[in-house]
């Protein structure tokens, strides 16, 4: 369903001609799991628990915030608060990202 | 003799309207430096002196006249992202300070009138990149400059007296690398040390040595895998990524001529390899030379002895953070050094031979205990892949933070602040990252929780610097994370996190005076005079990678706090 979601929104992106956020074909194997890496790796010390409670950034189980909103934040940032990313991952690293946080029970 | 005189000419131009900075005072060139723990009317270097004790020989200030210290003036340099982080520096009667963004200026001390400012051009671009950025913890005055260092990797010399700049030297690949400079640089006999930022990031950490008359780089210590003794101890060549800079100013110690720097934990910040960690996991082996304390040759670069405080350090706590206080005692020369993880080490000055170890805080389990003689880690906690049992303590923010305590050689005691808190933790087996790149390097998940046995909090201490016996303590809700002062009129000042500046008795730790400065402290503290008046100046402003946490955890004043202000203000006597 999650995933489900994030290929509506890229089908949405390549039909507005719109450069495509998330890969139609992330890496192969477990994409969320992929990005459990990529996210312990240099995310998780602001997104306290894994991205499941608040702490220096937000919570971000259960993010009503869109795929492109996400992506976007990760590529960019925001100014004072958290750096951008894009030079650090590449589109199929950040895909995994969101699948990832797209995975986290909101509890 | 030499400071009277300084006085008098000082003197004579503000009584004809001239400004301070165009006085015509003695150079601060290295013999003023060396000798700056006797002049109590400025604080030429960010620890005050070489000794690094953080103590003002004033006195107008005092038990008696605290009642009457008030706000004489206020600076505001803009900009201030995450709060105004650096120590200030006062040389005849002229205040020196650098904001975020490497913003410097140089003020009138009586009065706060500017003198000059610079605002570097940086790559903004890539500050958008970094996440230890973009704040500047400090300056360094010498032969007729000031220096100041970079998020994106430059080491600059500005005119002392007019601000202009004299050179402007890259360093660092920032833009590869994503490090910069944020802490301060230190003068030592011609030549500005500074140290990169990087304990979790995959780099190799240098300390830089720079001739302060041209900018050129005279050397380069690797502190990761920097020797041959060094690169045996980082397995499957994890040396190319090991972390390890030395982001906070060291010390210089004039007899040996020797400079003592503190160096950052390795990448990545945890691992899984448990107890396996000689053989096994992303970084094999003890992690020369991180989290150590090192002693530099200042005119070669090259190492003179060291002592790696935590081998395989496991659990983000570096010895990069804390002051390197020279104490005599008992026919000895020392050297203490707080470390993150709350113990404090104690070295002899002409060898780094262990002293003493003592503990600063009360929750540690990282480790059972560090023999005191040996050194050894007793009862190491190495993690495994996986959910950590319980909580782990300290916390990653440490059990000593990135700011100064105090020694007063008056009432012979060591004011510093520790730190109460854990955090829960799960250690991921992350892909290990092979080439030096831009990308932060943790390898877990956690959340700063309490201690098993209450609440956070965090307190300061007073204490014999050498044996770590307490003598008094304050305690705090929320731990303070700013400097601390030690002054001859037997005050200590606290800065704290909500924004309260505290003046306690140093005897006994009684408050005695404080003052809202409306937004939490994170940055420096110090004392000087100008126009024979004692002044005291503190640096305001929220935010930082510790500081960010408070919100969640304390909710208000932090929660409305806002972390893109700050000011730099000034106290004095009715």
């Amino acid at each position: 369903m999650r995933r489900g979601a994030i290929s509506r929104g890229l089908a949405a992106a390549l039909f507005a001609g719109a450069v495509p956020l998330i890969p139609a074909s992330p890496a192969a194997g477990d994409p969320a799991a992929d990005g459990g890496k990529l996210f312990a790796t240099s995310c998780g010390w602001c997104h306290s628990q894994g991205g499941r409670v608040a702490g220096k950034g937000p919570k971000l189980a259960g993010t009503k915030r869109s795929d492109e909103f996400i992506v976007n934040r990760i590529k960019t940032g925001k100014q004072g608060a958290m750096p951008g990313f894009a030079k650090t991952f590449n589109d199929t690293q950040i895909a995994q990202i969101v699948h990832y946080i797209r995975s986290l029970k909101d509890e | 003799m030499r400071s009277k005189s300084r006085w008098l000419i000082l003197s004579t131009i503000l009584a004809t309207g001239a400004t301070p900075a165009l006085a015509q005072t003695q150079p601060i060139d290295s013999a003023r430096l060396e000798a700056a723990d006797q002049n109590a009317n400025d604080w030429l270097t960010y620890h005050g002196s070489y000794k690094s004790f953080h103590f003002s020989g004033l006195d107008q200030i005092n038990p008696d006249t605290v009642k009457n210290l008030e706000v004489a003036w206020m600076h505001f340099p803009g900009r201030t992202t995450r709060g105004l982080q650096s120590m200030p520096l006062a040389a005849d009667g002229v205040l020196y300070y650098s904001g975020s963004y490497s913003r410097v200026f140089a003020l009138d001390g009586a009065t706060g009138k500017v003198l000059w400012s610079y605002f570097p051009e940086l790559n903004e671009d890539l500050i958008a990149q970094q996440t230890h950025s973009p704040y500047n913890r400090g300056i360094a005055l010498g032969d007729g400059k000031l220096y100041i260092g970079t998020v994106d990797g430059r080491l600059i010399a500005l005119d002392l007296k007019t601000g202009k700049p004299a050179w402007d030297t890259k360093l660092i690949n920032s833009e590869k690398l994503t490090v910069g400079f944020t802490g301060a640089p230190l003068f030592v006999r011609g030549k500005v040390i500074i140290g990169s930022q990087g304990g979790e990031w995959p780099g190799r950490g240098p300390i830089f040595g720079v001739d302060a008359a041209t900018g050129k780089k005279l050397w380069e210590f690797i502190t990761v895998g920097g020797t041959d003794e060094a690169m045996k101890t980082w397995g499957n060549d994890s040396w190319r990524t090991g972390g390890g800079g030395g982001w906070m100013v060291g010390a210089f110690d004039p007899a040996a001529n020797t400079v003592w720097w503190g160096t950052a934990n390795p990448s990545p910040l945890y691992d899984w390899s448990g107890a396996d960690w000689q053989t096994k996991g992303p970084r094999p082996g003890t992690n020369l030379y991180t989290s150590s304390v090192i002693a530099l040759d200042p005119d070669s670069g090259k190492l003179k002895f060291y002592h790696q405080e935590l081998p395989h350090d496991a659990w983000d706590f570096d010895s990069a953070v804390g002051e390197f206080l020279m104490i005599d005692r008992d026919g000895k020369q020392l050297v203490v050094h707080p470390n993150k993880s709350g113990f404090v080490f104690v070295y002899d000055r002409k060898d780094a031979k262990l002293e003493n170890v003592w503990r600063l805080i009360d929750n540690i389990n990282f480790v059972k205990d560090i023999d005191p003689k040996t050194g050894e880690l007793v009862g190491r906690r190495d993690l495994s892949e996986g959910k950590v049992a319980g909580v782990l303590c300290p916390a990653i923010d440490g059990g000593v933070s990135w700011n100064t305590g105090a020694y007063s050689p008056k009432t012979g005691l060591y004011y510093k602040i520790g730190n109460e808190w854990c955090i829960s933790l799960e250690v991921v087996k992350t892909t290990p990252i092979t080439e030096p790149m831009a990308q932060l390097n943790i390898g877990a998940n956690f959340k700063l929780s309490p201690p098993p046995n209450g609440p956070i909090y965090g307190h300061l201490d007073a204490r014999d610097p050498v044996t770590g016996a307490k003598k008094w303590e304050v305690r705090y809700p929320q731990p303070p994370l700013a400097s601390v002062l030690a002054t001859a009129g037997n005050l200590v000042f606290v800065p704290d996190a909500t924004g309260i500046l505290h003046a306690y008795d140093a005897q006994d730790g009684k408050e005695l005076w404080s003052h809202n400065d409306g937004l939490g402290h994170v940055g420096g503290i110090i004392s000087y005079a100008a126009g024979g008046k004692q002044y005291v100046a503190v640096a305001t402003g929220w935010g930082s990678l510790v500081g960010d946490d408070y919100a969640g955890v304390f909710g208000e004043p932090f929660k409305s706090m806002p972390k893109d202000a700050g000011a730099l203000i000034v106290y004095s006597l009715k």
